[in-house]
């Protein structure tokens, strides 16, 4: 009998007192989520901090608008004021040269769905702001950036300097740096020999490990309630990106304008709501899960609903959810048995 | 008019004196203020358990209805939703000493047929509660509070029924 | 008629448990592992119990949803009200421009979230039955 009580007291305090470690942060203007499993709460936050200082260096490099203070731009900033001179190579760091090579095959696998070179198009949109209001679009200026092609192809790197050969490229990394900024986090924890983690940057998410005995568990956010939809397992190396019209928005005359903008017609995605990608661990010379759960999901979110699967097997993405304007569901065939439902009888097509 | 006699048997002078002891204690328990509403030992249910030892299932749920609707009547609360929660939990109470008395004797005394009694007994509040007087999700939060009293009062009653059932042997 | 010593002998515990065989001990460590599952179960259950605000990288406050109350707390920008009434919680006023959190409504369910990024606000509900670790959004 009191072996017996012992083991529940040990069972319940267990319960309660699991070795889990959680900061929550606001970096990269938006909110960081850092869970780490199995270490010391020390430790733990010894690492998460490293992370978080690393991901206000990666936004102070990255920022596409703000500068780093009042008279220094960021090195994407720099780059983009120089791109607007054209053919004036500029030096750049080898690791920001490595994220434009890796973000130009990224955007001509997606036949330049995902072109992070349309900066001016998001800033005529007002989306280039902490705080944006609604406004009514200069139709001329979008017109005359459409017709000017930004691409990312436009863009040379040599010898460790860059230059456009179209001057309206503007860089806005907006889709890439928070997956770029989970895989960093994700290699410096396995450098650390950490087991077990799970990183949130503004609902992009890795994980590493498991949360004790089980798989972490990821929601996914439903687009137009304050709830989730479903939930998923995301096994060791695993990502998962949602791309929404309810992230960054504004509502002009009773109009949804939402920051993902069509390359094509320079105007935003009406036809979704939302994009749910879930990425396996890559091998080690390609984009890795990270940058493409960031990536992915925008063409698939912009591609007509017809070409949707045509999209995500371009990224080689094969695990998708879509929920269209009308809130109906799509679900690809290989995600459908990793979906939990929260409520029952959801109905939904699967997709190829 | 002709004058008709009711004829009674032992049994019936039995059932009403250990039933009178029944609501006796019920109405002692009515009058002390409880912690916590809802939260009562349900010393009764000594009586209860210590009839169906000695005179078996028939009589002790005689003297177990008995005690609910006399009690009632007395403390006017007749039909209540007081009465009905009474009713309920007496009627699953004595389901689950039905069951349990069908337990082997060797293993099982008067201290595990309490305990089933007493969770029979909150049960069958519970599912009143929920279904018809309250329904909605509210009372779950009491659930757990509710089960404990039923197993401690349980154990009481029990460990008291058995006391009194083999010291007078 | 009172004979303490006599009563008090009642209270030795193998005078009391003479009488407890060994199916009765069964029932009874049933009967508490069966309470301290409802407890588990119930008592963390789905419908969260408690709201805790965060401010900055910061936990402000938690509080239990079973109170009503007005928060108010002061953010990056300016002012937030946060009301807590019937087991739910939710953005009432804000100061940030695009009122996504308050458009977010009454959160109720724990791993619910509401987070007002310019405010460096966030409201999330707790309960140890959360379906999840994060939020994918």
């Amino acid at each position: 009998m009191r072996y017996l009580l012992l083991l529940l007291t040990l069972l319940l305090t267990s319960c309660f007192n699991e070795p889990l470690y959680h900061s929550q942060s606001y970096v990269f203007g938006t909110l960081v989520d850092i869970s780490i499993y199995g270490e010391s709460d020390e430790h733990a936050r010894f690492l998460a901090n490293h992370i978080l200082d690393d991901f206000q260096k990666l936004h102070h490099q990255l920022h596409a608008w703000k500068p780093v203070s009042q008279n220094q731009l960021s090195e994407l900033g720099q780059l983009n004021a120089a791109f607007q001179q054209a053919n004036s190579p500029t030096p750049i760091s080898p690791a920001l040269a490595a994220m434009l090579e890796d973000a130009t095959e990224l955007s001509i696998k997606s036949n330049g769905l995902f072109n992070p070179a349309i900066g001016h198009l998001i800033s005529t949109w007002g989306f280039q702001r902490d705080e944006f209001t609604a406004i009514a679009v200069d139709e001329a200026a979008v017109k005359n950036l459409l017709h000017a092609q930004p691409r990312m192809t436009d863009i040379v790197i040599k010898d460790n300097a860059a230059y456009s050969t179209n001057p309206t490229v503007k860089l806005d990394l907006g889709g890439y740096a928070k997956g770029y900024a989970l895989d960093i986090a994700v290699a410096y924890l396995r450098k650390e020999h950490v087991k077990n983690a799970l990183i949130n940057i503004g609902g992009n998410i890795i994980a590493l490990g498991k949360h004790g005995d089980s798989p972490w568990r990821v929601g996914v956010q439903h687009p137009r309630q304050p709830t989730a939809i479903t939930t998923l397992a995301l096994a060791d190396g695993w990502a998962v990106g949602t791309s929404g019209d309810y992230q960054r928005y504004f509502m002009l005359n009773g109009k949804r304008y939402c920051h993902i903008i069509d390359p094509r017609t320079g105007y935003p995605v009406e036809h979704t709501q939302s994009v749910t990608v879930l990425v396996p661990p890559q091998p080690l010379n390609q984009s890795q899960a990270g940058v493409l759960s960031d990536v992915a999901s925008k063409p698939i979110f912009i591609e007509t609903p017809e070409n949707r699967s045509k999209a995500a097997q371009a990224l080689g993405i094969e695990n998708f959810m879509v929920i269209d304007d009308k809130a109906r569901i799509f679900v690809s065939k290989n995600m459908v048995n990793k979906l939990n439902w929260l409520t029952p009888n959801v109905q939904f097509t699967t997709l190829p | 008019m002709k004058n008709t006699h009711i004829q009674t048997t032992v049994d019936d002078h039995r059932i009403a004196k250990l039933a009178a002891f029944a609501i006796l204690l019920h109405m002692v328990e009515a009058v002390i203020p409880s912690p916590l509403p809802g939260v009562k030992p349900g010393i009764a249910n000594i009586v209860t358990l210590y009839v169906l030892y000695q005179y078996g299932f028939a009589t002790a749920a005689w003297v177990s209805i008995l005690r609910v609707f006399a009690s009632s009547l007395l403390l006017g609360q007749f039909l209540s939703p007081t009465f009905i929660l009474s009713l309920s939990g007496a009627v699953v109470s004595l389901a689950a000493l039905w069951l349990a008395m069908h337990l082997p004797k060797r293993y099982f005394g008067p201290v595990s047929l309490s305990i089933l009694a007493a969770f029979g007994h909150i049960a069958g509040q519970l599912l009143l509660v929920r279904f018809w007087l309250i329904p909605h999700a509210g009372v779950a939060y009491l659930i757990p509070v509710f089960a404990s009293a039923a197993l401690f009062f349980g154990l009481i009653n029990g460990l008291i029924t058995a006391k009194l059932l083999y010291n007078k042997r | 008629m009172f004979n303490l010593p006599r009563y008090l002998k009642l209270l030795n515990p193998k005078l009391i448990t003479q009488h407890v065989l060994s199916g009765d001990w069964l029932v009874l460590i049933a009967g508490l592992l069966c309470v301290l599952y409802l407890f588990q179960t119930l008592w963390s259950g789905e419908h969260a119990a408690k709201v805790q605000i965060r401010l900055g990288d910061k936990i402000y406050a938690t509080y239990s949803l079973n109170q009503q109350r007005e928060v108010h707390v002061h953010g990056k920008l300016g002012d937030a009200v946060i009301v807590i009434a019937q087991g739910k919680a939710r953005f009432s006023k804000s100061p940030c421009t695009t009122q996504y959190c308050v458009h977010q409504g009454w959160l109720s369910h724990a791993g619910q979230a509401a987070i007002c990024l310019p405010n460096q606000i966030s409201l999330e509900l707790m309960g140890d039955a959360k379906p999840y670790d994060a939020l994918n959004y």
